[in-house]
């Protein structure tokens, strides 16, 4: 019976992150995201996007100072969308961050993978080449729309770019999926892949991707910058949608400390539930949910949680909902434990934002300080919301909270992890 | 276009439709490789075909997507089709 002795302890392998990589409209590199959002610089601004200056949207967090061409091949370039361009952006900055090189997995490309979420897929090269269609005919629409627009363009391409042979995934669930598909990484290295580039981004900025939100009762009408996404306030008047987004590298921990790699944080908990479109009450019960799952899959209490990043989605019945959902799932510590909604200064970037939420929680706990909520002062919620400027903290554990339009609810714990000791 | 199709047109279409920067001259010399040696995929030469069509104003044969290296597709797009079949 000694062959049953000698079977290794088999440890659940667990996920780290050990890269990120952010484009956003308050920064198009990880160092400049993160100095913007602990300075609470707010970076709503006029839409200046071709075709858009004219539609009822007035506001939005747009991303400037990119140009894909300097970053990203023309091969790649003329068969992709805006969308994808910033995710494969994000996603070599999260590589460059991680230091994870085509020579750490040229022998094991199949110890790759790539998950990204989307919400809406690539509408401007959609639009561009619909517009062919009806005003030239048939043959004048390019091959590369059968892919550009699909919701899955942006895993593909930065699997093929990357040689990434891994399990590949593309999670459609609404703007939470970009929580969803931490927690899917996560899954995957579970079941034995070493590395996943993981994240979202989105580019809901052109003029047919605009148009199609302006059907959402809950998008702010607000022409002044500062005034349009007020969450947990009185003024709370709808949200500010935003391109950009972040991808993160997450590998498996002892691999990732085989390879010598900066491990940030431990992905340790998720769940995510569903209550219906627009149905903020209801979101109450599910985020709650949530929470307390993703508390649970983290083995944390409730009084471990240091920071809360909120959804804070700006509509008065869903910022209420959430608050009564934090004090439901985290009981008295509810009041007690700081809350931030870094997107209140640069928009909601659908799937990007919950996954620029989870970059800034990891920076937050590598430096030890809350960023503050821009533009929002005077809070209507029993919450201990940051606003103003940055709180020094010493930073454990973060949670990460976002919600779709759609119904969809996740929690995600992020944990702090004492350099160098995998437990 | 009346005049044939040349490697320089061919290099040309390979930059504007897929965004390759193929040098003419190399196209020539290396008229027998692979498209996908070139990085060219296959809705990349898809998009080429579509493009030829239009400037030409006449549908290519069949098999001009499934060309395989820029001699073959030279070939085929030259070889102007006398009978309907």
């Amino acid at each position: 019976m000694s062959s049953l002795q000698q079977l290794p302890q088999r440890r659940q392998r667990r996920s780290v992150v050990t890269g990120i990589g952010v484009i956003a409209p308050n920064g198009v590199s990880t160092e400049v995201f993160w100095k913007a959002t602990r300075e609470g610089m707010s970076v709503i601004d006029l839409v200046t996007r071709e075709g858009c200056e004219q539609l009822p949207l007035k506001v939005a967090g747009e991303v400037r100072d990119f140009d894909p061409a300097v970053l990203i091949e023309e091969r790649y370039l003329v068969q992709t969308d805006r969308f994808t361009h910033f995710a494969m952006a994000a996603a070599n900055l999260a590589l460059d961050d991680a230091r994870l090189g085509r020579a750490d997995y040229n022998d094991s490309p199949f110890a790759v993978g790539v998950v990204t979420a989307a919400g809406s897929g690539g509408g401007e090269f959609g639009q561009r080449e619909l517009q062919h269609l009806w005003g030239q005919g048939s043959k004048h629409v390019g091959p590369y729309q059968s892919i550009a627009w699909f919701y899955a363009a942006s895993t593909g391409q930065i699997s093929i770019r990357g040689g990434f042979k891994g399990p590949c995934g593309v999670v459609a669930s609404d703007e939470a999926g970009g929580l969803d598909a931490l927690a899917h990484a996560g899954r995957t290295i579970r079941r034995g892949t070493d590395a996943v580039v993981v994240g979202a981004a989105e580019a809901p900025l052109a003029p047919y991707s605009v148009v199609c939100q302006l059907g959402y009762d809950d998008l702010s009408r607000v022409a002044d910058p500062y005034r349009a996404y007020r969450p947990f306030t009185e003024a709370a008047c709808g949200f500010v949608p935003a391109e950009g987004g972040a991808m993160l590298v997450v590998e498996e921990e002892t691999a990732a400390l085989d390879r010598g790699a900066p491990v940030r944080a431990v992905v340790a908990g998720h769940t995510a539930t569903f209550t219906g479109a627009a149905r903020w009450e209801e979101s109450r019960e599910g985020l709650a949910h949530a929470i307390t799952g993703a508390l649970e899959d983290a083995r944390c209490a409730p009084e471990e949680v240091d920071v809360v990043f909120a959804d804070a989605f700006g509509v008065p019945a869903a910022d209420h909902a959430e608050a009564h959902a934090i004090a439901d799932a985290l009981g008295r510590h509810a009041t007690e434990v700081p809350v931030t909604a870094p997107k209140t200064g640069t928009g909601r970037a659908y799937c990007g934002a919950p996954v620029l939420d989870a970059a800034a929680a990891v920076l937050s706990m590598e430096h030890g300080v809350v960023p503050p909520t821009p533009n929002v002062f005077e809070v209507n919620h029993d919450l201990d919301l940051v606003t103003v400027s940055a709180r020094p903290a010493e930073l454990r554990t973060a949670l990460v909270l976002s919600r779709g339009l759609m119904g969809s609810n996740a929690a995600l714990v992020l944990r702090k992890c004492p350099s160098g000791s995998p437990s | 276009m009346s005049a044939e199709l040349t490697f320089d047109e061919l290099a040309l279409l390979m930059k504007k439709g897929a965004g390759l920067p193929v040098e003419p001259a190399d196209l020539a010399e290396r008229a027998d490789a692979t498209f996908a040696e070139f990085g060219l995929d296959s809705l990349g030469l898809l998009g080429i075909v579509g493009e030829l069509e239009n400037k030409l104003d006449r549908p290519l044969p069949n098999d001009a997507e499934r060309s395989r290296t820029p001699r073959d597709f030279l070939d085929l797009v030259n070889t102007v089709p006398t009978t309907g079949a």
